[in-house]
């Protein structure tokens, strides 16, 4: 019997990599239709950029830039809708950059589900989108000694000049916190090394959970004030603003896939060690 | 005679007041010309015949064996320089190296495949390649098709390169430069063809894909001294030990800052050590 | 040769010390220089070599058409999308009602359609690419081969479960059990004897199952076995360490690189 087992753990072991895709998929998929409902604990680190959102007086002028793509879309949008109702909800007024030509098109699409549709704002008194300019660090350093040298006109073709909320809006000193939400270069390394540190103006980022490894020096440095960490960050953060969103949703599927990947692991050194042993044997 | 004339002229123009100078960098002014005379002396130091030891980098004997592997299974060898532009060090790097791998393939004439990311990339890698199989005697197997654009998009860029891989099945892939998260796609599928893969990069998030799907890596460093290690160059070599002489001096850096850290937090000394290396 | 060697050496050079010593003057022009210029100069030039990558691509895909090399037909979905794409961009908006150069992001447009509902799902589809892969590099590469593996097997483990909001479901006690389990498996393995198994496994089972009576079994206590605490303890600790490391190490190498580049000692990268 034991053998049996033995040899059924070994064919197992030697499977095609299509049926741990298909594992995979399958992991992913069924809690999206049928969800846990797993409760959401933040961490430190989310609760540091809550708590610094959270401290900034009513009609604060924030930066947020937007820094990713569709490919990294679920992870990063999520974050940037909820701290833009953090931020709505505390009447702050928002500026959005984008350092990605594709981050426009994101920014566009959280500002009308946020801005637009649920807070009903004002385009130009609550909020603006100043929109992508090319040149990667180049763009935050412009941003930092002169705005209106690098936007003369927002993404909508309207001239600054007569944008409401820019007046004396000059440069990366007259905002009261940046947030970056990024997915690689250029993005929040950028926003530390080029504006945020050197002009003092207190920033928060959430980037991809890859990105974490990279960002986190500057967050234990006290650079960057807390960093939402990949789509568990952000459902950490809906949860403390009280607003479930996909964020939220996702994590069901992404707490069975890690176990799933994490069995697989194990399941895969069983095989390991019971070939080893035999190796040694004969 | 030269560093002592400048260091001189320094002084008298720190002395001098110092004009147009900013002096709340002066710090990191001093460390930068202090490594790079480092590096400077030992090149100098190289040139004159000096021999330096050198640990052996299994990824780079690799890239040979990779290229005669190729050769004997009769098909290419796939070189990709990484995603990102010329303006990006690693990529200049990617780029110095795929100069070597093509003299490989011209004295071995196997074909090789370079599918970039970026225009500019693909005419560096272009004239790089040309001059490398010149150099082998053999211009006319080059063209100018094997160093090819495929787009700027990451996604887009890492389709193209699998496709290439599952079409052509080449027997070796190099992935040398600066990658992001396209670098698993890219290993895996090479994997799945059973190609000979050997990754470089500084991408410090990349490192544990490439570690976990590639059969050599070239980590950080290795990266960088790949150059000098398939030249042999002295200067190039002697660059490699300057920059280890900085890792020292960066380490006892490091651990003196420690100290004084610890002094100035209990009060031993008035001075705070963090104060005077933050950059402004 | 002059123009080969000798002058691209020369700006090299003279555009990197302006570059890096810039930084120390303080001068509005050289300021300007080295903050704004400089990059902007490369994106305008790598923006118009667009055009020779884009020509490359049109060329070579034309030929696999023409030639009808195989896979050809896949090459016509490339010079399609490729023409599709420049309709798109400057030729047909599709809303009359917004400008040029503001319809890339406005709704009703051609290119944002395009944008919508072909690069958003292939752009997702190839990173989702990413899930399925490593999985499969996971189950091959994460052996117990030798110390240092292991290190980096438990050490994954523990962060992928402690990082999803299951990890924080997993009360400390279960993981105890669970170490009870694997300490009896390792005795098993090292004295080969059925008494010491037996021993360990129960003093293990009875020592915990007393411990969790007596604390009231609290789900994150003793924290040191509760997944979400070991694992923001080693995010933030042996790994950003070793982050650091690789990162001064990274940094050295692109000190030393860029060096060398700007003082001529490397040529390669125009040719030898």
């Amino acid at each position: 019997m034991m053998k049996y087992i033995i040899e059924l753990i070994l064919s197992i072991g030697k499977v095609d990599r299509r049926w741990i895709f298909l594992v995979i998929g399958l992991a992913v998929l069924l809690p999206l239709f049928f969800p846990l409902g797993l409760p959401i604990r933040a961490t430190t680190a989310t609760q540091r950029v809550y708590d610094a959102v959270e401290e900034l007086e009513p009609n604060s002028k924030v930066l947020v830039s937007f820094e990713y793509g569709p490919s990294t879309k679920p992870e990063i949008h999520p974050m940037a809708i909820a701290i833009l109702r953090h931020l709505f909800t505390n009447s702050q007024k928002v500026y959005v950059t984008c350092l990605w030509p594709d981050g426009q098109f994101m920014a566009e699409d959280a500002l009308t589900e946020i801005a637009e549709e649920e807070y009903g704002l004002t385009y130009g008194e609550d909020y603006v989108l100043l929109g992508f300019r090319p040149g990667n660090e180049a763009v935050v350093k412009g941003l930092v000694s002169n705005i209106r040298k690098l936007y003369t006109t927002d993404a909508r073709g309207t001239l600054v000049d007569q944008i409401p909320m820019m007046a004396n809006v000059n440069k990366v000193k007259d905002f009261d916190f940046i947030f970056s939400a990024s997915a690689g270069y250029p993005g929040t390394i950028e926003w530390v090394q080029y504006a945020a540190d050197p002009t003092g103006v207190p920033m928060s980022t959430g980037t991809t959970s890859i990105q974490v490894n990279d960002v986190m020096p500057y967050v234990q440095s006290g650079q960057v004030k807390g960093i939402l960490a990949g789509m568990p960050g952000a459902a950490e953060y809906e949860a403390l603003i009280g607003s479930p969103g996909i964020g939220t949703s996702g994590m069901d599927a992404q707490s069975i896939a890690h176990l799933v990947i994490v069995l697989f692991i194990v399941f895969g050194n069983i095989t390991y060690f019971i070939e080893t042993r035999r190796a040694k044997k004969y | 005679m030269v560093a002592g004339g400048l260091a001189l002229a320094f002084i008298v123009f720190w002395l001098a007041g110092h004009p147009g100078f900013r002096e709340e960098r002066i710090v990191m002014f001093l460390a930068i010309t202090i490594m790079a005379s480092t590096l400077i002396y030992f090149i100098r130091l190289a040139n004159r015949g000096e021999k330096f030891h050198l640990r052996s980098i299994p990824g780079l004997k690799a890239v040979e064996e990779a290229v005669g592997r190729s050769t004997e299974m009769g098909k290419p060898v796939l070189y990709v320089p990484g995603i990102m532009d010329m303006d990006q060090v690693e990529t200049v790097a990617g780029v110095i190296i795929l100069g070597h791998v093509a003299k490989m393939t011209a004295r071995y004439e196997t074909s090789l495949n370079v599918p970039v990311s970026r225009s500019i990339v693909m005419k560096a890698g272009r004239e790089i390649a040309r001059e490398s199989y010149t150099m082998e005697g053999r211009p006319d197997l080059f063209q100018d098709d094997m160093v090819h654009y495929l787009t700027d998009d990451q996604f887009a860029y890492a389709a193209g390169v699998n496709g290439i891989m599952v079409r052509e099945k080449p027997a070796a892939c190099l992935y040398m430069g600066k990658f992001y998260a396209e670098s698993l796609i890219l290993a895996e599928t090479g994997n799945s063809i059973g190609a000979i893969q050997i990754a470089g990069t500084a991408s410090q998030a990349q490192i544990p894909f490439f570690v976990t799907a590639c059969d050599y890596t070239l980590i950080g460093e290795e990266f960088f001294a790949a150059s000098a290690y398939l030249s042999q160059k002295p200067e190039l070599l002697g660059g490699l030990k300057g920059q280890d002489m900085l890792k020292a001096f960066v380490t006892a850096a490091i651990l003196l800052s420690l100290f004084l850290r610890v002094f100035s937090d209990l009060g031993w000394i008035g001075w705070n050590v963090i104060d005077f290396l933050t950059v402004q | 040769m002059l123009w080969k060697r000798q002058i691209p050496i020369l700006i090299a050079t003279v555009v990197g010390l302006l570059t890096l010593f810039g930084w120390f003057i303080d001068n509005p022009g050289i300021e300007s220089f080295v903050n704004d210029d400089a990059t902007q100069w490369f994106d305008i030039l790598a923006s118009f070599a667009i055009f020779l990558g884009a020509l490359n691509l049109m060329k070579l895909q034309g030929r696999k058409v023409l030639k009808q090399h195989s896979g050809w037909q896949y090459s016509l979905f490339a010079i399609g999308g490729f023409i599709f794409a420049i309709v798109a961009g400057f030729i047909y908006k599709g809303n009359d009602a917004v400008a040029w150069g503001v319809h890339v992001t406005s709704k009703g447009t051609l290119f944002k359609w395009m944008f919508d509902f072909i690069f958003t799902p292939l752009s997702a589809t190839m990173f989702a690419l990413l899930a399925f892969f490593v999985a499969s590099a996971s189950y091959r590469a994460f052996r117990v081969r030798n110390l240092e593996a292991t290190l980096l097997l438990v050490s994954g483990m523990i962060i992928m479960v402690g990082r999803v909001p299951l990890g924080s479901s997993i009360s400390s006690w279960f993981i105890m059990y669970l170490l009870v389990l694997v300490g009896s498996v390792a005795a098993n393995i090292k004295f080969q004897d059925k008494i010491i198994t037996f021993g360990v496994l129960l003093g293990g089972v009875v020592i915990v199952t007393i411990w969790g009576s007596l604390a009231g079994w609290p789900v994150d206590q003793p924290s040191i076995f509760y997944l979400p605490m070991l694992q923001d303890w080693i995010y933030n600790n042996p790994n950003v360490a070793g982050a650091r490391a690789i990162m001064i190490g990274i940094g050295l190498g692109i000190f030393a690189t860029s060096i060398r580049y700007i003082l001529g000692v490397e040529k390669s990268y125009i040719g030898e």
